[in-house]
């Protein structure tokens, strides 16, 4: 049985516009699970819904087999961290630290000594006098992470906790929880737009849409075998095109590409595919490339845009089936706008995903 | 040549402001009967002659009384309206911040006039009971200003991040929120006892017999007098604000506010 349970739950913010819709979902004991989705897909809904901030209009949440669905945020046992830090300015480190355990009648010298192990777990017992205006963002939410985890809560949430610092910062933190969190074993709900970090981070991914799952897995499967073409697109396939299914083995599906077949991995939600089929077919920038000469299974396409990224070099080449971004080895040779190139398919990597089954008329 | 030009413009309007104010300072310790510059002679009498004078000296308690009492009511009841302007999105709240700041904008001879009329309808107040009304409700818009600013720079998160450790709804504020609305209401009480010591047009209206405030006070004396004791008390009174703002800008930072 899960750690944390969410069953059917339904929030909505305006009448009849339900945000969640019967949302379900299960975190395991000691798991990091990601929420994964762009703004307005729910992931803060839900989070805030495990905090007790957000009553449901109905469902269930359970954590360690007791119903919180009623329980009020000050008495669930729940870590959270926030995107703002959200830390007391009034106090200093040692006391932001300390507020959760005093609110739980820990005796003096208790608090002395786990608010210490906390804060040299997060490598700042060294500041616990300051108070949070002389810290830098990151130190500022590694005191945010020991308040939320000195309490040792049944689970930790995190809502966009890096999104307010720099980029090579946030590197650095993504590690720095992650250790944390198994260090302690604890079950955490994640809540994240970027896709990066959502990768890097979880043991399992839920990619979220206008409310729904579109996904869940581990970040391996997800970054590999996307299920919809929504996932697809937020994994960084930059490619797409639509094909006609003219043949179909196990795993493996054919269609026509600059007039020859190529064979495909396919996906679906929605039961096998048939021949006749529509799929929608995408690849990664680089996952195809570019010659001079034809080759078996090229598609005759010309420059349109080449743009310079360090090591590589990204074209944008239009072809009969559609535009296609290619990214292509700086040392390759070049081809300049206007130039007639033909487009090399390395289909291993290709997938082809089948939307909604049309219905029959 | 900015700079120059800044530096002249700056000269010049600090030459208005405070000029008159030096005449003043000075004509407080001329020996003239009338108040008179350059003065003549040397004499510290009209500075006594405040204090000898019971017009002031009660009207001073009863500006000190008001000022304090009127501050602090509009406090206690601004500061529950600028935690929910600042913490709720509600419908009404645009509409609400116009009405709180209309005392702001609208003369203060307006407000004296209609308060007068107003309470007058209301039957037998005691004057200093109107006065309290009337200053209180000139004040109540500062205050909610003032502490609306000190809360807009608190995250409104912190006050969750307390509940999620286990406070409820009352320990979270008085825990987290109050101590962080400090400055911010210690602020506004400067600004508030200052706005209503110093008022005029709305005092004027609903001072009554027997009972009137300090500025009133002086008001009616120099339609009688003109010699330097006016003088004098307008020195003793700058002073007494000057203290006070300097005060509160070396605690609290004053400034940030305003």
């Amino acid at each position: 049985m899960p750690h944390l349970e969410i069953h059917d739950l339904t929030v909505s913010y305006e009448k009849n516009q339900p945000t969640l819709e019967r949302f379900n979902l299960g975190v395991e004991q000691g798991e990091l699970l990601s929420l994964l989705g762009p703004s307005g897909c729910g992931k803060t809904t839900t989070l805030r819904s495990v905090a007790g901030f957000i009553q449901p209009d109905s469902g269930r949440i359970v954590i360690d087999g007791r119903d919180y669905t009623r329980l009020p945020p000050n008495q669930r046992d729940i870590g959270l961290v926030f995107q703002s830090y959200a830390l007391f300015p009034h106090l200093t480190v040692f006391d932001n630290v300390a507020f959760g355990l005093r609110m739980r009648r820990i005796s003096r010298n208790k608090v002395r000594s786990r608010v210490a192990n906390a804060l040299e777990m997060v490598g700042l017992e060294a500041y616990s006098k300051r108070r949070p205006a002389q810290l830098s963002g990151g130190q500022q939410q590694r005191v945010a992470l020991a308040r939320a985890t000195v309490i040792e809560p049944q689970v930790l949430l995190l809502d966009e906790p890096l999104s307010n610092l720099d980029a090579r910062l946030r590197v650095d933190m993504r590690q720095e929880i992650r250790r944390l969190q198994q260090q302690l074993g604890i079950t955490t709900l994640y809540v994240t737009h970027d896709q990066v970090e959502a990768m890097s981070i979880s043991d399992r991914v839920v990619v979220m849409n206008q409310g729904e799952i579109e996904q869940i897995g581990a970040p391996e499967s997800i970054f590999a075998a996307p299920e919809t073409p929504f996932v697809a697109d937020f994994m960084g396939f930059d490619n797409h095109f639509s094909a006609e299914v003219i043949a179909l083995r196990d795993s493996q599906l054919t269609v026509e590409w600059g007039g020859a077949p190529i064979e495909l991995r396919w996906r679906s939600k929605f039961g096998p595919p048939q021949r006749g089929d529509r799929a929608e077919i995408f690849f990664r920038a680089d996952d195809a490339s570019l010659s001079a000469e034809r080759e078996a299974n090229g598609l005759a396409g010309e420059v349109i845009l080449h743009t310079f990224h360090g090591n590589e070099l990204r074209y944008l080449v239009e072809t009969e089936v559609g535009e296609f971004n290619i990214m292509q080895d700086s040392a390759s040779e070049r081809y300049t706008p206007g130039e007639a190139v033909i487009v090399q398919p390395h289909t291993g990597k290709w997938i082809a995903i089948f939307a909604k089954r049309e219905q029959p008329a | 040549m900015v700079s120059r030009w800044m530096y002249i413009s700056l000269v010049i309007l600090y030459g208005f402001l405070v000029g008159p104010f030096i005449i003043i300072f000075m004509a407080s310790f001329g020996a003239n009967a009338n108040l008179a510059f350059p003065p003549q002679g040397f004499t510290l009498d009209w500075f006594a002659n405040v204090f000898e004078r019971s017009q002031f000296i009660d009207s001073f308690w009863v500006s000190l009384r008001l000022g304090l009492l009127s501050t602090i009511v509009s406090l206690v009841m601004g500061m529950p309206v600028a935690y929910a302007l600042t913490r709720f999105q509600f419908a009404a709240a645009g509409l609400v911040e116009t009405v709180f700041s209309a005392p702001i904008l609208v003369p203060g001879l307006v407000i004296g006039f209609a308060m007068l009329q107003f309470y007058v309808r209301l039957g037998d107040l005691h004057v200093m009971t109107v006065l309290f009304i009337g200053h209180t409700a000139i004040l109540f818009p500062y205050s909610v200003r003032v502490i609306s600013a000190s809360l807009r720079n608190l995250d409104p998160n912190v006050e969750d991040a307390a509940i999620s450790l286990g406070a409820n709804r009352l320990r979270g504020f008085l825990l987290v929120v109050l101590p962080n609305m400090q400055a911010g209401i210690a602020a506004a009480f400067v600004l508030g006892f200052i706005t209503s010591f110093n008022n005029v047009p709305v005092s004027l209206f609903l001072s009554g017999p027997g009972v009137t405030t300090l500025p009133v006070a002086m008001f009616s004396y120099l339609e009688y007098h003109f010699d330097p004791t006016i003088g004098a008390l307008s020195t003793l009174l700058v002073i007494f604000t000057i203290a006070l703002v300097q005060t509160a800008e070396r605690l609290l930072g004053l400034s940030q506010f305003v």
